[in-house]
């Protein structure tokens, strides 16, 4: 089992670096309102993102691509972000990870922060924050 | 005031023909005239076909054993006093001793003969000296009165007088009969009011023929007339609250077509504007050929309970709203995430067009679709606070006719959220030959909320794989529609299944333990029934069932 991780690891990272277009942040909302609003918002301070309204899908993606951030939402059909972010782990991955969510359980924060997501996001929230997490992301995986 | 003066003719009426006089008398009967001047009439009429005669009517009183006065406009007054209130028996001149035989009794000579042994005297002074009397007969064969003819010489009737008499006693024995009968009447009717008052209710009879009606003193109050005032099918009909006039109408056609008894609940308009709901009762009486005789009903005044059961139905509605407001504090995840997605969609858009203007590049086609997107997510927002708003509302519950289907996809959308945070599969297993019910949908949706949210807490300890819930609908013989909502959570308690319904009776530490009875109480306000019960192969099964609405009557073409 370890062995194919391993491998499917190794072969991303390959991929990763010969792909010139490979998106560098990734959104994942089963609500396409907020996903597209989401995309715009990257947009409008010049970076690019590729959207996801499945778990499922950015999963597939992420096997052959590299990517910098992920924001995932927390409460989506068939999957929670946190199910994502524990995958992503499993992965061994550096793909930075940002929780959002519309419903906040009492836990949900901690053990996001725990799992280590660099930031947990409100909705609705402050797009300076927002974005100033995102850019922090962002420097930290080039200085990396 | 004599006979004499009533009528208003002189002692003797030769000049008017006997059928026409006859005529006249059977019109009188008819149109129900007083007795008394009736058989005046017909004594006049007889006393005109010969000179000299003179005729009296006598009435047997209702104990059967003495005579009345009815009508003798040509004997002397002293005469008439003295025979009123005399008993009847074998020896009591000629009119007491026909009423006593049954049979016509001719004294030819009052003063040889020895029934008037007692009463000589008297017939002296009055110059009576032949007295032939034959009993008036009713249809029955009862005895209910006599028809005397008197002379003043002594003889006996000859054929004339004879076929007079024959005449004269047919004529009364209706005039009396006809006159009993409207007594027997009004005494029923008298009967019946005192019942009707004691027992609070308003009786009242329409004779359709006449246009007349009759009603008790209780009647006459609920319907706000005053006790003389006479009452006619109109007078009656607009004491019915306009907008029921119709309904009534047709209750009633329904009613005396099937021969059967109506009921009807309306409101009455009092004259003054008051209003009051009643319920009356009734029934036609026909004749043989199907015309109605009477309209025979009973109105029972509903106001007082139409007020308490008003003021139960505001405080059910009032309890009901107030679950619902406990109910979507459980939905906490619902509530918040569904407004929640719309509101971050909007600010992020709205940040998004500041952004691209700082920045001073902005492409059109970006900035219609960022407002395009903010005015969607508003609508979105706008239907949530809708829904809460519709679940908070305080007001009168309205009924309409639904799916319960459709309802359930609503139902479950309002709590999406909460659904989707349990991590809890819902099954929807709907029977599309469901009949549709007539029920408020707010207070439907909230039974199915409970029972729903009642499912997601059972299931919530399961492991994922294992936690799901299923709705299903049914149709039971098209004439009820049943809701069930399964989980496969513990099932009911053991000790006492039925304890979940009790008030109070809660699993969960925020629970108000109102939530089924509540429930219970709205699907039974909505004349269903619902329950609970271990379902096959673990868990539990709640299930509502209410009525099929009534499809609109379909009018018979005639």
């Amino acid at each position: 089992m370890i062995d194919v991780v391993q491998v499917e690891r190794t072969t991303h990272r390959m991929r990763s670096e010969n792909s010139a277009e490979s998106h560098v942040v990734c959104l994942v909302d089963d609500d396409p309102l907020v996903l597209n609003s989401l995309r715009h918002l990257l947009a409008s301070d010049g970076i690019a993102a590729r959207s996801f309204d499945k778990a499922e899908t950015f999963l597939a993606h992420i096997e052959v691509h590299r990517v910098s951030l992920v924001v995932i939402d927390l409460w989506m059909a068939g999957m929670t972000g946190l199910e994502v972010q524990a995958r992503l782990s499993s992965m061994c991955c550096q793909t930075h990870v940002i929780i959002m969510t519309g419903s906040e359980g009492p836990d949900d924060e901690r053990t996001a922060m725990q799992e280590g997501a660099i930031a947990f996001f409100k909705k609705p929230f402050n797009d300076e924050e927002f974005l100033g997490s995102v850019h922090d992301a962002l420097d930290q995986a080039r200085s990396s | 005031m004599s006979e004499r003066d009533r009528i208003g003719k002189g002692h003797h009426e030769k000049e008017e023909p006997f059928y026409a006089g006859q005529g006249r008398i059977l019109e009188m009967i008819a149109a129900s005239g007083p007795l008394a001047d009736i058989l005046t009439r017909i004594v006049l009429l007889m006393e005109a076909q010969a000179d000299g005669l003179r005729c009296s009517i006598l009435l047997l009183s209702n104990d059967g054993k003495h005579v009345r006065h009815g009508a003798a406009p040509n004997l002397p007054e002293a005469y008439v006093k003295a025979v009123d209130g005399l008993p009847i028996g074998p020896r009591v001149g000629s009119c007491g001793t026909s009423m006593y035989l049954r049979k016509p009794v001719v004294v030819t000579d009052v003063l040889t003969d020895p029934l008037w042994s007692d009463y000589r005297g008297l017939a002296k002074s009055c110059g009576l000296r032949a007295c032939w009397s034959t009993p008036i007969i009713s249809s029955h064969g009862d005895v209910l009165g006599s028809f005397a003819m008197y002379r003043h010489e002594p003889r006996g009737p000859n054929a004339e007088e004879t076929r007079l008499t024959e005449a004269a006693t047919r004529i009364a024995s209706i005039a009396i009969e006809r006159q009993q009968d409207h007594g027997m009447l009004r005494e029923r009717e008298a009967r019946i009011s005192l019942a009707a008052e004691s027992a609070d209710l308003a009786f009242w009879v329409l004779y359709p023929e006449q246009n007349t009606a009759w009603m008790s003193e209780k009647g006459r109050a609920m319907y706000g007339f005053t006790p003389d005032e006479p009452l006619t099918r109109e007078s009656l009909v607009s004491r019915i609250h306009p907008d029921e006039r119709a309904a009534v109408q047709t209750a009633f056609e329904q009613a005396r077509a099937s021969q059967q008894t109506f009921e009807m609940e309306h409101r009455i308009v009092l004259p003054y504007g008051k209003t009051r709901w009643v319920i009356t009762r009734g029934r036609c009486l026909l004749d043989e050929y199907e015309n109605v005789l009477e309209i025979i009903c009973v109105t029972i005044d509903l106001s007082a309970q139409k007020q308490s059961d008003l003021q139960l139905q505001v405080q059910r509605d009032e309890l009901a709203r107030l679950s619902r407001i406990a109910l979507m504090g459980e939905m906490t995840a619902s509530l918040g995430h569904e407004l929640n997605q719309p509101l971050a969609a909007i600010a992020n858009n709205a940040a998004a067009a500041r952004r691209f203007f700082d920045r001073g590049q902005i492409d059109p086609a970006i900035l219609k679709q960022l407002l395009a997107d903010i005015a969607t997510a508003s609508h979105r927002a706008g239907e949530v606070i809708n829904g809460i708003r519709g679940m908070a509302r305080k007001g009168k519950s309205t009924r309409s006719l639904l799916n319960l289907n459709a309802v359930i996809g609503d139902t479950l959308r309002l709590a999406r959220s909460d659904i989707l945070i349990r991590e809890t599969a819902v099954v929807t297993d709907f029977d599309s030959r469901l009949p549709d019910v007539e029920v408020d949908p707010v207070q439907i949706q909230q039974v199915l909320l409970n029972l729903i949210m009642n499912a997601l807490d059972a299931v919530e300890a399961l492991p994922l794989a294992e936690r799901r819930i299923i709705i299903s609908t049914r149709s039971l013989r098209r004439e009820i529609a049943e809701v069930s909502v399964r989980d496969f959570g513990s099932g009911l308690p053991k000790d006492r299944p039925e304890k979940v319904f009790d008030h109070f009776f809660s699993t969960k530490a925020e629970g108000t333990g109102m939530g089924l009875t509540i429930a219970r109480s709205i699907v039974e306000a909505h004349a269903g029934m619902l329950g609970g019960e271990d379902a096959e192969g673990g868990g539990a099964r709640f299930f509502f069932r209410l009525p099929a609405a009534q499809r609109l009557p379909v009018r018979q073409a005639a």
